[in-house]
Formats: C-alpha cells, sequence, structure tokens
C-alpha cells in the first residue's frame, strides 16, 4: 500500500489556478478557429490520431484511429472528415456523438514532437463524394466523421520528448508487455488455447479495411 | 522477372503550374541518366505519404536526364493529385518505377492524335516522334476551358497548325465522326482523354485502327469470386486468396507485397509471372502469356504458381 487513505484528496479549481495559474495569453492566441496551411500540412502527413468524444452525462472515451498518412481529410479550412474503418470502435464514438457532438482529436507525425489538436462538433455522413476520398484496397468505408473545427492549434513537444516516444530504444518497454493472448485469457478468465487465439487476432489484423 | 518492381530514384527538380489545376514535375536522376522510355510510357512514382500513383511521361525521350509529367488536382483525391499539388517541394527525393508501356506508337504511314484534357501527357512524345522521323501527324487536342489545357500554347507555337486546340466551353465538342470519315487510309488514330471522349472515338474509328489508353477501368461484370490458392514458388509459400479478397491484397497481408498502383488492372504495376494455373484475366491492358495482374485478375483453376 502506498496510499494512507483510499482515494486521492481533490483539489478544488480555484486552489488549481492558484497554483498552475492562467493560461497564458501568448499561448491562447494560438489558437485558430479554422485549419491553416501548417496544420493542413501536418493532417496530410498523419497516419494517427487519438479521438476523444463523451456521451450526455460526460462519459468520456477515447480511441486511436489509424491508416496511410493524410488519411484524415481536411474539406475545406473549417471542415474535416475521417473514415470508419473495421476495428475503430467506430460504434462507440458514433454513440457518444449522437448524444453529445463535441469531439477532441490530437494528430501525431512519427518523428516530430509536437502534436496538432482539433476541436469541433462532428456527425456521421455517408456522402458519396466524402467516401471516395477514402477509398483503400479497392474498398469505401460505410461512413465518415464530419468534423465541423472549432478550435485548432499546435502542442509543445514536452510530453513527446519526456515519453521518448519517438526513441527506437523505447521500443524494448515492449518486451515487457505480455502477448495479448495472455491477456485475454486472463481478463475474460476463459481457457482457451493461446495458440488459437493468437491466429484468430492476427486473422482478424490481416484485414484492415 | 520482376521488372517491373524495380525503382529508381530521382529529385524533385521544377515544379511549375502549367494549367489553372494542373502542375508539370521535371524529376531529375541525382547521379546520372535514368531509364530510357519511348513515347506512351508511364512510371508510377511513390509519393511521401505511402500512395502510389502513374502519370504519363510527357517530356522528351532524348533527354535522358530528366523524367517530365503533368498532374491535374483530382477533385475526389484520395491523396495523390492533392499531394503533389499541396505539399510537395522542390528538392525532394522521390522514388519511380522504371518506364512501362502499354501504349506503344507503332509505325504508321500517317498518325491522328487525339487528346482529351490531362490525357495530352501520354501524346505528346507521340507527336514528337511521329514530326521528328517526317511522319504526316496531326493532333485534336480537347479541353473544358482554355485555362484548364495544359501545354496548349507551347504545342500550337511548336507544331503550328498540325495542332488544333478545342476548349468545348467555347465550341462545344468537336464531331469526331466528321474526322473519322475524313481519316485517310492506313492512318492509325491514338486517344488518350475521359471515358466520355474514348466512346466518342471507338463509334467514330474502325476499331483496328484506333489505340486508346483509359484513366479509368471500364466497369464489367465478371463470373462471381471464388476462392482459390497462389503458390509462391520462389519461398514454397501458399496464400489463400478468398473471394473478397484480391490477390494483391491478400499476398500482401500474407507478408509478400507487390507494388500496385491504380488497383483498377490499367497501370500494370502489379504484373506477375505465372508458372502454372489459370489466370481469370479481368485487367484492361492485356496481360500477355503467363503475366497476369495481381490487382483485379483471379484465377479459373483452384491454383496459381506465382514466380514470387
Ligand atoms: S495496380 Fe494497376 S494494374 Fe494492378
Amino acid at each position: 500500500m502506498t496510499h494512507t487513505s483510499t482515494r486521492p484528496r481533490r483539489v478544488s479549481p480555484a486552489e488549481v489556478r492558484a497554483r498552475v495559474g492562467e493560461p497564458e495569453a501568448m499561448i491562447k492566441a494560438k489558437v485558430l478557429d479554422r485549419i491553416d496551411d501548417h496544420s493542413r500540412r501536418f493532417i496530410a502527413h498523419s497516419p494517427f490520431l487519438t479521438m476523444a468524444t463523451a456521451d450526455a452525462t460526460g462519459l468520456a472515451d477515447c480511441s486511436p484511429r489509424g491508416d496511410y498518412p493524410g488519411f484524415a481529410k481536411v474539406l475545406d479550412d473549417r471542415t474535416l472528415a475521417l473514415p470508419d474503418r473495421p476495428g475503430n470502435k467506430m460504434a462507440d464514438s458514433f454513440h457518444n456523438l449522437a448524444e453529445n457532438d463535441g469531439i477532441g482529436l490530437l494528430f501525431l507525425v512519427p518523428g516530430v514532437r509536437e502534436t496538432l489538436r482539433v476541436n469541433g462538433r462532428a456527425y456521421p455522413t455517408d456522402e458519396p463524394d466524402v467516401l471516395a476520398r477514402m477509398q483503400t484496397e479497392a474498398k469505401r468505408p460505410e461512413l465518415a466523421l464530419v468534423v465541423e473545427v472549432a478550435e485548432v492549434f499546435f502542442h509543445c513537444g514536452r510530453a513527446l520528448i519526456r515519453s521518448r516516444l519517438w526513441d527506437p530504444a523505447s521500443q524494448a518497454l515492449a518486451d515487457e508487455i505480455p502477448p495479448v493472448s495472455e491477456v485475454v485469457t486472463a481478463q475474460l478468465g476463459i481457457d482457451i488455447d493461446p495458440a488459437a487465439l493468437v491466429q484468430t487476432l492476427e486473422e482478424g489484423y490481416r484485414k484492415l479495411y | 522477372m520482376q521488372q517491373t518492381q524495380q525503382m529508381q530514384q530521382t529529385v524533385v527538380d521544377h515544379i511549375d503550374q502549367a494549367a489553372e489545376d494542373v502542375v508539370s514535375l521535371v524529376l531529375r536522376g541525382p547521379t546520372g541518366p535514368l531509364a530510357p522510355w519511348e513515347p506512351g510510357a508511364h512510371i508510377d512514382v511513390a509519393l511521401p505519404n505511402w500512395l502510389t500513383r502513374q502519370y504519363s511521361l510527357c517530356g522528351d525521350p532524348a533527354d535522358r536526364d530528366a523524367y517530365r509529367i503533368a498532374i491535374r488536382h483530382d477533385p475526389l483525391t484520395r491523396g495523390g493529385s492533392e499531394y503533389i499539388h499541396r505539399f510537395l517541394r522542390r528538392g525532394r527525393t522521390l522514388d519511380v518505377s522504371l518506364p512501362r508501356n502499354h501504349f506503344p506508337l507503332v509505325s504508321a504511314p500517317e498518325y491522328l492524335f487525339v487528346a482529351g484534357g490531362i490525357g495530352i501527357t501520354s501524346v505528346m512524345p507521340m507527336l514528337r516522334a511521329a514530326v521528328a522521323s517526317g511522319t504526316p501527324a496531326s493532333l485534336l487536342y480537347v479541353g473544358r476551358s482554355k485555362a484548364s489545357m495544359p501545354f496548349a500554347d507551347e504545342l500550337t507555337s511548336r507544331y503550328g497548325d498540325r495542332v488544333r486546340v478545342v476548349a468545348t466551353d467555347q465550341e462545344g465538342r468537336p464531331d469526331l465522326a466528321a474526322l473519322g470519315s475524313m481519316l485517310p487510309p492506313r492512318a492509325l488514330v491514338y486517344c488518350c482523354g475521359p471515358a466520355s471522349m474514348l466512346d466518342a472515338a471507338k463509334a467514330a474509328f474502325p476499331a483496328e485502327r484506333l489505340r486508346m489508353e483509359r484513366f479509368h477501368a471500364v466497369p464489367r461484370q465478371f463470373v462471381p469470386n471464388t476462392e482459390f490458392e497462389a503458390v509462391c514458388a520462389r519461398s514454397g509459400q501458399t496464400v489463400r486468396v478468398p473471394a473478397d479478397e484480391s490477390l494483391l491484397d491478400a499476398l500482401t497481408h500474407a507478408g509478400r507485397p507487390v507494388v500496385a498502383g491504380c488497383r483498377e488492372g490499367i497501370c500494370g504495376s502489379c504484373e506477375l509471372t505465372v508458372l502454372d494455373g489459370d489466370p481469370e484475366h479481368r485487367d484492361d491492358i492485356g496481360a500477355s502469356a503467363g503475366r497476369m495482374y495481381a490487382c483485379v485478375s483471379r484465377a479459373s483453376s483452384p491454383r496459381l504458381v506465382l514466380d514470387l
């Protein structure tokens, strides 16, 4: 046991402000209300993002999305579109967005320490011209998510520097994580042949679109 | 065998606006001459965003130091033309394939070239070659507006009245049937343009004297897909190709990636050598004996043995 109490102490909002201060004016000014050329170039080179949504009660969810660089399409300087691909758990996001259309995206470009944050409101679409731009392996997605952009800004690179996220040596951490088959067997409390599980999983990974 | 998959490095030497939504690129070999090519050839260009696209070579085959290509910004871009138009920078290195030619210029006593829009790229070197060899040749170049047509001025100033430029917003669509009725005997027609133009050309010119290159595959019906096995002869690996997956994707997912471009059976990047079994050809190129295009073609036998 490292804690003496069962629950860490809650700090009040006023106290938080007193300790970390207001956001600085200069940092605030970097928040754009549209996608400028730099953000557009960043999005065009980003193969990965995380997407945060919340339901009506505020229960939040964050999930990864990835594809070839530029898979998030900039339709114009205030509108983005993201493809729905298998395994995206997009159903969760669609469920949340139906109740609460707020969305937060964090774009990453491998090797770049700064990240791009895009916040806005989102809704699903099946617009053929949008889906046509997302066709891969001769398949187009059934649905896409349109994001009406409200805020766009670059986030400084400290988190990625401290985390050594792009340092190849960091990949040694993966050796310490048990294979997913072990995790699933333990979490589901079922006793199935790990080899069979791995095979099912790899079969699933084979079909990416 | 898999010669088409060999790549060469180039450097983006020039990016020029060639028309209102067309840029032309000059790609230079960093260390010496690039692989030779003939009129009608195209290359695959591997873009920094992992996409591969095909573009006709529109420069001078005698210039061994550089390739020239021209790219129209497609409003429904999946990221190829948009990348080149918005994000590609001078000095960037780009890997390109060796030139391939599915649209070769066959010798004839006379030529009529018909190009629509960006289709001018594959036809330009043909006109150059015909004129250089003293063969009578003329070009009809059609586009939706003068401003949208790359190289129109360059062509008229170089070839004078051999070239007729028609902007349909001013003059309407030209009458290909009339041209067909006046076609000199033994003249060959080379046509590259959008589907509507190719359809008009098919109606206007006798099939045995018409050569066409298309931007997109013709929609066609095929027998329902069946599952088959692909055996990679060199490694001995057997890859199952389910009915809902292409041979190209099945090979790629099995760890035997094949270079692909159009995925529609028109560019030829994904050509494979078949050692045994019966391919069911679905491409628009016309695979030669013992070859197949993995993006669209399947098998009518339960097993194909591939030189992979
Ligand atoms: S990828 Fe173009 S023919 Fe197969």
